[in-house]
């Protein structure tokens, strides 16, 4: 009885297998071969052995400025969009009238941000004469021209991110309306005041939940393209300002042609994940607290 | 159940009227900074370019509705192809993920067979590779198969359940269905295939649903795929399409540059307006515990 | 071998064929050329009539154009060579024939001359312009040169004097700056910043003696020419003469994004055959003028080159009829009546003699201009090695970073050498 149930299991999952082996761990193995390799999908690939590591750790100033940017990128967009996700779920979850509305609203952003025509937008929005800039010149300031200063430019797509923040701001209204009642009940017998009550237990026992927002939101802006990308035009300026990982290495692997290349820096962005992750799994029983 | 609403009845009525007015209007002016740029689109689309950049506000002083016809017939393809192109894709990638996935979700979370955590592992892991890292091999074999400037990269591998989100999803929902149905259907000697096709996916309805819409929005939405498969601009999907758009006409006349934006986000538009409860659910749903 | 495209045109072609199996007219199975050319609307307008033209007069062909902005052009081709996947008829520039031409991915051509190709119109320079290692790669769209682009009609308003040759890089430099003084308006100023446009470099460094790339291939300017160039654009920008460096950046080199399009500023380096392009997206008169000269105002470092050129995919299914199509564009009066001067004087000698009457006032400025220079220019300098066109990205992006004020002068130049050996040594 046991033996057929397991055979069954496998094809059940036969497409799965065939999609993991062939297109996930097949080409995973094949663009670490390839990392050693130099191939510009004209001629065969040719070893060079760790030429393009030491290429990109040392000589390539491009790698530098896009971990730079991209690395900045991630470090200002996840803590604001997780901020404004959790104080607009926390006030969304005091019982506000019009609760689905509000948070219809704030999602709908999410689902369009990832188009082109909303990154097409964005562009226009924070040009030097652009919407932003209008806007500002009400209130006597001139802005500056947003997206082709590199001082800047980030910021725009940073500012693209966290509009976005409706997608955790739902993980964590779920999060709060799972919260027991007993627990506050008890506190505000006992004396304790709503800030207490905030920090005390909301805080404490959303932190699965906010662990779980802060890996996803990460690893979805380690992957950003479409946004830098449509705003810089293809190029990640100016300056490379707008340089994120993934851009530079389009440009390598699509724009020269140099794909050995591009599969060593595949494979230190794949790295480079990992790490982080690995790192906030491990760091994960420092402050996150989960019901037992 | 009422102990959970209470806590907000007892907010609301401990509340005083200020605090709850304040609330709103911090939610109202930042919906309404959220959704700006939205209208502000809208509205440019139906106003002559002279006024796009003079005016901030959002109702056009003269509505002129020539911007989408110019817009649509703005490259030498009309839109009309990118639009058909994108729901070709769409529609297949749907059907595609649908199937392999609810099978993979079905046999990870229904059926015991040695290595399944291992296989559920694996699915998992794969959430975290960033697709930079198979991109090269990918088109190296498509290039191979000679399946470049074609849909076929876009769409089969939906086939082969690539997407472990939308595995994750729906093992999280079948996990929430009773055993005793597959148990009395074993009993009634009914073979797991059928148990899948009679019982499982048929009330399985809203997390397929919300698989197949979010399948359709991230495909329909999708730009890096079609931007290293699709070469001719007869294949172009709609995302492509607009880019294009933008790098030629559209530096000029972004009153139909933004035309032809408005329409390629209706699709997105119009799935959100009539399913927002699904939608809102599966992503709620993804957050809990396992 | 079919490659399986599931759209509309397929779905709409099975359904015809069965239909036409049910009925009794013969099946002709019509044949489809790939083109792919890069430009703005009024190119992409007068080359669609020509294909149309063509396919009037031959029932039977079908052909798909294909245009796209010069910036995503070549990497669009890089791609699709790769794939063995490109147009049949392709837009070729002198900077990069002969990187595909070594690479395989185009047809020599010798072989359809005097067939199909009719070339007898072409004198023999036009068509050595298209040759690599002896074969003929390229067909020459017509010839061209730098050219300065600028609004007359501003100039005029404020009494500023033309740029008319000769002139040097100094005097154009005041003449701006009093433009932009004159106009007075905010976001307004005399040129585009082209200090990272590498046309315009290799023009003034062949002033100096020294051509951009020397017959080995290497890059033949050094670190002090890199500060004198850089520098002249650094001045540019603090006399005011040219725009803010916020503002180049939004410039895609392409007629759209141009400052003067876009309304920015009053004068642009460019080629001469964008007059035309440039005079349909602008309300005012346009003029041309030559390029700075050196000091001594007697020598230009332009050159006349083809502007562009026709090559043939090497993997394409129909090279005979895109040879013929290639002919017509090339050779037949009709069609040398469309296109015009767009994109260049046409090199055909009876094309020329055709199209020359009719000129209209565009048309014979073009036309004027390319005899003007013709006893002042140089030699064709030596082509560009691979890696070329990164390092016209690199001048851009360092022009940038000094406009910025991320680097000083100097150490943008040592920085651009630095890149620029690694680019052109990495091949």
């Amino acid at each position: 009885m046991r033996r057929r149930r397991s055979l069954v299991g496998y094809v059940f999952l036969l497409p799965w297998l065939a999609g993991f082996f062939g297109l996930t761990l097949g080409p995973a193995m094949a663009s670490l071969y390839l990392s050693f390799t130099s191939y510009d999908l004209i001629g065969t690939p040719g070893w060079i052995g760790l030429d393009n590591y030491v290429r990109i750790l040392t000589a390539d100033s491009k790698v530098a400025d896009s971990v730079h940017v991209t690395l900045l990128y991630v470090a200002m967009s996840v803590p604001l969009k997780l901020g404004f996700a959790l104080a607009i779920a926390l006030i969304l979850n005091k019982g506000i009238m019009g609760l689905s509305l509000y948070r219809a609203l704030f999602y709908l952003p999410s689902l369009l941000g990832a188009s082109v025509a909303i990154a097409t937008l964005w562009r226009r929005v924070f040009a030097g004469d652009g919407l932003v800039n209008h806007v500002l010149l009400q209130f006597g300031i001139e802005g500056p021209s947003w997206v082709s200063d590199p001082n800047t430019a980030l910021y725009t797509l940073v500012a693209l991110s966290v509009w976005q923040f409706g997608s955790p701001m739902i993980i964590f209204l779920a999060g709060l309306r799972q919260l027991p009642q007993d627990l506050y009940e008890a506190a505000s017998i006992d004396g304790a005041t709503k800030r207490q009550q905030f920090w005390r237990i909301t805080l404490p026992m959303l932190t699965p939940v906010i662990f779980f927002n802060m890996v996803v939101q990460t690893i979805d802006a380690f992957k950003a393209f479409t946004p830098a990308f449509i705003v810089s035009g293809g190029s990640g300026g100016p300056i490379n300002a707008t340089l994120f990982y993934t851009l530079y290495l389009y440009q390598e692997a699509f724009g020269y042609l140099r794909m050995g290349y591009a599969a060593a820096l595949a494979w230190l962005l794949v790295l480079t994940i990992v790490a982080v992750t690995a790192v906030a799994f491990v760091t994960q029983r420092l402050w996150v607290h989960y019901d037992e | 159940m009422s102990r959970r609403a209470s806590r907000a009845t007892i907010d609301r009525s401990r509340r005083p009227w200020h605090r709850t007015l304040g609330f709103h209007i911090l939610l109202c002016l930042c919906s309404l900074v959220m959704l700006y740029p939205l209208l502000w689109m809208f509205a440019s689309s139906v106003r002559p370019n002279a006024d796009i950049f003079q005016s901030i506000s959002l109702w056009p002083a003269h509505w002129d509705f020539s911007a989408y016809p110019r817009g649509w017939s703005g490259l030498q393809i009309s839109f009309g192809q990118f639009f058909w192109n994108s729901l070709i894709i769409s529609v297949l990638s749907v059907t595609g993920n649908v199937i392999s996935c609810s099978l993979a979700a079905y046999a990870v979370s229904r059926l015991h067979f040695p290595g399944r955590n291992l296989c559920f592992g694996l699915m998992l892991g794969t959430l975290m590779i960033p697709y930079q890292v198979t991109l090269v091999p990918q088109y190296i074999l498509f290039l191979n198969l000679d399946w470049v400037n074609s849909f076929l990269p876009l769409v089969v591998p939906k086939f082969m359940a690539v997407d472990a989100f939308f595995i994750f999803l729906l093992t999280q929902f079948f996990r929430g269905l009773p055993r005793e149905l597959d148990e009395a259907a074993v009993m009634d000697g009914c073979s797991p295939l059928r148990i899948y096709w009679s019982i499982i996916l048929p009330l399985s309805t809203p997390a397929l649903a919300t698989a197949a819409i979010f399948t359709f929005i991230f495909t329909w939405d999708d730009f890096f795929g079609p931007l290293i498969y699709l070469t001719d601009i007869e294949n172009f999907t709609v995302q492509l399409g607009l880019r294009g758009f933008l790098d030629s006409a559209g530096q000029s006349d972004w009153s139909a540059m933004f035309a032809m934006a408005v329409l390629t986000l209706l699709p997105v538009l119009a799935l959100f307006l009539f399913f927002q409860r699904l939608l809102i659910q599966g992503i709620a749903t993804t957050g809990l515990k396992r | 071998m079919d490659r399986i495209t599931l759209n509309r045109r397929h779905m709409l072609g099975g359904s015809l064929a069965l239909g036409a199996l049910a009925g009794t007219a013969k099946a002709q199975t019509a044949t489809r050329i790939r083109s792919y050319w890069w430009g703005a609307k009024e190119r992409a307008d007068r080359t669609n009539k020509v294909a149309e033209m063509y396919m009037a007069a031959h029932p039977g062909i079908t052909i798909a154009g294909e245009t796209l902005g010069w910036g995503d052009y070549w990497t669009r081709m890089a791609t699709q060579a790769a794939g063995r996947n490109l147009p049949d008829l392709i837009q070729m520039d002198y900077g990069y024939i002969f990187d595909y031409a070594r690479r395989r991915a185009l047809l020599p051509l010798d072989g359809f001359v005097g067939k199909e190709l009719d070339l007898s119109g072409f004198t023999q320079p036009s068509i050595d312009g298209g040759k690599v290692d002896g074969k003929i790669y390229g067909v020459s769209l017509g010839l061209n040169s730098t050219a300065l682009v600028y609004d007359r009609e501003t100039f005029e308003q404020f009494g500023i004097e033309k740029p008319e040759w000769p002139m040097t890089w100094d005097e154009l430099g005041t003449r701006m700056a009093a433009l932009t003084k004159a106009a007075n308006r905010p976001g307004y100023w005399g040129m585009t910043d082209n200090g990272g446009s590498g046309p315009a470099f290799e023009v003034w460094l062949a002033e100096r003696g020294k051509n951009m790339y020397n017959d080995e291939g290497k890059f033949g300017a050094d670190a002090a020419d890199m500060a004198d160039w850089f520098g002249f654009w650094a001045r540019m920008r603090d006399m005011g003469a040219c725009v803010a460096p916020e503002v180049q950046a939004l410039d895609k080199l392409d007629i759209d994004t141009n400052g003067v399009s876009q309304g920015k500023c009053a004068l642009t380096f460019t080629n001469s055959n964008q007059l035309v392009g440039f005079q349909s997206l602008n309300k005012r008169k346009l003029d041309m003028a030559m390029y700075p000269a050196g000091a001594s105002k007697t020598k230009s470092g332009q050159y006349l080159k083809p502007s562009q050129m026709f090559s043939i995919a090497a993997t394409s299914k129909v090279p005979a009829e895109t040879a013929r199509l290639l002919s017509y564009y090339v050779a037949d009066i009709e069609a040398g009546r469309v296109l015009g001067v767009e994109r260049g004087i046409p090199a055909s000698a009876p094309v020329r003699a055709a199209i020359e009457p009719a000129l209209d006032d565009l048309g014979r400025k073009g036309a004027n201009y390319i005899a003007f220079i013709s006893d002042k220019v140089r030699d064709l300098p030596p082509p560009p090695p691979r890696g070329a066109g990164e390092v016209l990205a690199l001048m851009v992006r360092m022009n940038e970073t000094i406009g910025f004020r991320k680097l000083s002068v100097a150490d943008a130049a040592k920085q651009f050498m630095r890149e620029c050996d690694s680019i052109i040594a990495r091949g």
